[in-house]
């Protein structure tokens, strides 16, 4: 079944703690040097899957297949996946050196090549200076690169990192997540990240994996899971979307808040759909040039600078409405305004 | 503006009351060591107090008890006190090999097993002392154990155990789990990193655990007072049978000697750790 592009088969994985089912039959192939990130909200799984694949968990069910041989019994220190845990779990007995090199120690390389090595990662991460520092004199930003050094130095066949960045501030953050993409392409190196941040998740994968109540909503790359949700919960989590009542009006057809837009939904006429629409896809017009367009009142209305943020009521039913600057007409609350929606951006889902 | 639980009206009053109260606890505490180091500085015989004179006689005569091995009495004082170093480093010895390995799963295991655990070691603590010791005397003397310094090493343990052990604890309730996955990760087999990154992580804590078992060891009087025999015997009981039959100096010269190197160790248990020490 797994191509030879497959680097990493998760068959069928299922976790039991006790009652509860923390992970329910995940299937996942996971390309050669691809990105991978494991998104959801707490408690779906997404971490006792990454320990899974470390080892540190073993499935209750089903297999880990790497490069077609199967590794669900193997310990975790024969696994050598290069992990950057949540803490970042520096050794704060070591030095910086020390540290990157634990891993090649226990390989039994020599010296002169260790010494080599944590050059040539302390010049990648942009650090060169700080090799004999106790981890405790770095700052947060500097702790994260060595912990991804460290994890690197073993050249691991796959790079796990477990909601690394969530300890850093927003400024900061973003520049690593840059960063880490731009590490892992100059490796080369298959990477699974589990976070719960969908702007990071974004940000870094090829292939995003969202996850709820352990099972599997949706694995797609980025774009595709965000113009093409899966299903509610996924267009929620992406991005906050609107979520409105529809139904099939007639073939290829779908009424939205009393708007009949084409969009074509392949359901028999009459099923009562859910539809998501995200916030910058949905246009306003003035009330004079609304024909069937759906009315609303404003209801909060912010400049964020490069976009307006925008909450008008339809009929009782509150929609986020995000608008570039340019094509605002001059509002207040209070104002009625029409919506336009475009059916080609609408995600439908069965009620 | 501070709120405090006392009033701050009369402060004058409520200050004159901490230190009154700080002065007695500290006179109290201190008041056998003060007595103590003042009367080994004495000219005389005899341990009438305030000394007439003052004198180093006392110290020379403890130096002269160390370096000129008095062939008369069966215990001497250079046996006793090798001998309860022994005990003590026996003690150190034993009471890390358990409690390193103990206090790693007892923090990585089931939280109520581990205060059960800490519950039942902390008994030797709240036992009298005279009942343990009648019980190791009985142990020992119905089982006709001829086992030498194991009879004063055994009880030793079983008291210096729950002061080791919290410190283990308490040393590694600082070491996160994901640390020690982190070495696996990086190769590391289960015991190769706990060698690596627990058990140095765990250090100052197990080094305040083995002064504290030093000086509880070395100090210890009265279970060693039921097991010690002629031949194996410690310096504490030495210094009991020299004052019981003569009461002179000599002995709290020695005892100063003992009370500084205990301050010395407390010190360094403090340095140590910064005060992150359970002695209690």
């Amino acid at each position: 079944m797994s191509t030879s592009d497959t680097h990493l088969h998760i068959d069928n994985v299922s976790k039991t703690f006790g009652d509860v089912q923390a992970l329910k039959g995940v299937d996942l192939e996971i390309k050669r040097g691809s990105f991978v990130c494991l998104l959801g909200p707490s408690g779906c799984g997404k971490t006792t899957l990454l320990r899974i694949i470390a080892g540190f968990e073993n499935a209750s069910s089903g297999h880990l297949m790497l490069d077609g041989i199967d590794i669900s019994q193997m310990p975790p220190h024969k696994r050598g996946f290069g992990m950057v845990f949540q803490s970042l779990a520096l050794f704060p007995h070591m030095s910086v050196a020390k540290n990157i090199a634990y891993g090649l120690k226990l390989r039994n390389i020599s010296k002169a090549e260790q010494r080599n090595r944590v050059e040539e990662l302390l010049n990648v991460i942009e650090l060169p200076e700080i090799a004999e520092r106790p981890v405790s004199a770095l700052s947060g930003g500097q702790r994260q690169r060595v912990a991804i050094a460290r994890a690197l130095a073993i050249q691991p066949p796959l790079f796990l990192l477990d909601e690394p960045l969530s300890a850093l501030d927003a400024k900061l953050r973003d520049n690593m997540q840059i960063e880490l993409r731009q590490l892992q392409q100059k490796f080369g190196v298959t990477t699974i990240l589990v976070t719960h941040d969908q702007h990071e998740a974004m940000m870094l994968a090829d292939e995003l994996v969202v996850l709820k109540d352990g099972e599997v909503y949706q694995s797609a790359d980025p774009a595709t899971v965000y113009q093409k949700p899966a299903n509610s919960f996924v267009a929620d989590f992406l991005g906050a979307a609107n979520l409105v009542p529809a139904a099939v009006s007639k073939d290829g057809h779908v009424t939205v808040m009393g708007q009949e837009i084409a969009c074509d939904t392949g359901q028999p006429v009459g099923t009562r759909l859910s539809a998501a629409m995200r916030a910058e896809h949905i246009g306003l017009v003035p009330v004079s040039m609304a024909k069937d367009h759906p009315v609303g009142a404003v209801k909060f209305l912010r400049d964020l600078g490069p976009a307006t943020e925008l909450v008008i009521s339809v009929d009782g039913q509150d929609l986020r409405v995000r608008c570039d600057n340019a094509t605002v007409p001059d509002l207040s609350i209070g104002a009625q305004v029409a919506l336009s929606l475009d059916g080609s951006r609408l995600s439908v889902f069965r009620a | 503006m501070r709120v405090g639980l006392l009033p701050t009206e009369g402060k004058s009053t409520y200050r004159f009351t901490v230190l009154f109260l700080a002065t007695i606890g500290i006179l109290i505490s201190s008041l056998p060591v003060v007595v103590v180091t003042i009367m080994s500085f004495s000219a005389s015989d005899n341990t009438g107090f305030p000394p007439p004179e003052l004198s180093l006689r006392w110290y020379w005569e403890v130096i002269a008890m160390f370096t000129q091995e008095d062939a008369s009495s069966a215990q001497s004082v250079v046996d006793s006190t090798v001998t309860s170093l022994l005990v003590a480093f026996i003690v150190m010895a034993i009471s890390t090999l358990v409690c390193i390995p103990l206090a790693y799963a007892l923090a990585r295991g089931d939280r109520r097993i581990r205060e059960g655990m800490e519950l039942l070691f902390t008994l030797p603590l709240v036992f009298p002392l005279v009942i343990l010791g009648i019980a190791f005397l009985l142990i020992a003397e119905s089982l006709r154990l001829e086992i030498g310094i194991w009879r004063i090493v055994i009880p030793h343990v079983a008291l210096v155990l729950p002061f080791v052990l919290r410190n283990c604890i308490g040393a590694m309730n600082g070491i996160s789990v994901e640390t020690e996955e982190a070495a696996v990760s990086l190769g590391a087999s289960p015991l190769r990193a706990i060698w690596d990154v627990v058990i140095p992580l765990m250090r100052a804590g197990i080094l305040a655990g083995l002064i504290f078992a030093l000086i509880i060891s070395f100090n210890e009087f009265t279970i060693t007072f039921f097991m010690y025999t002629i031949d194996v015997s410690t310096l504490p009981i030495w210094m009991y049978s020299r004052t019981v039959s003569s009461l002179d100096p000599s002995t709290l010269a020695l005892s100063v000697f003992i009370i500084v190197a205990d301050v010395v160790l407390i010190v360094l248990v403090d340095k140590l750790i910064a005060g992150r020490a359970n002695l209690f």
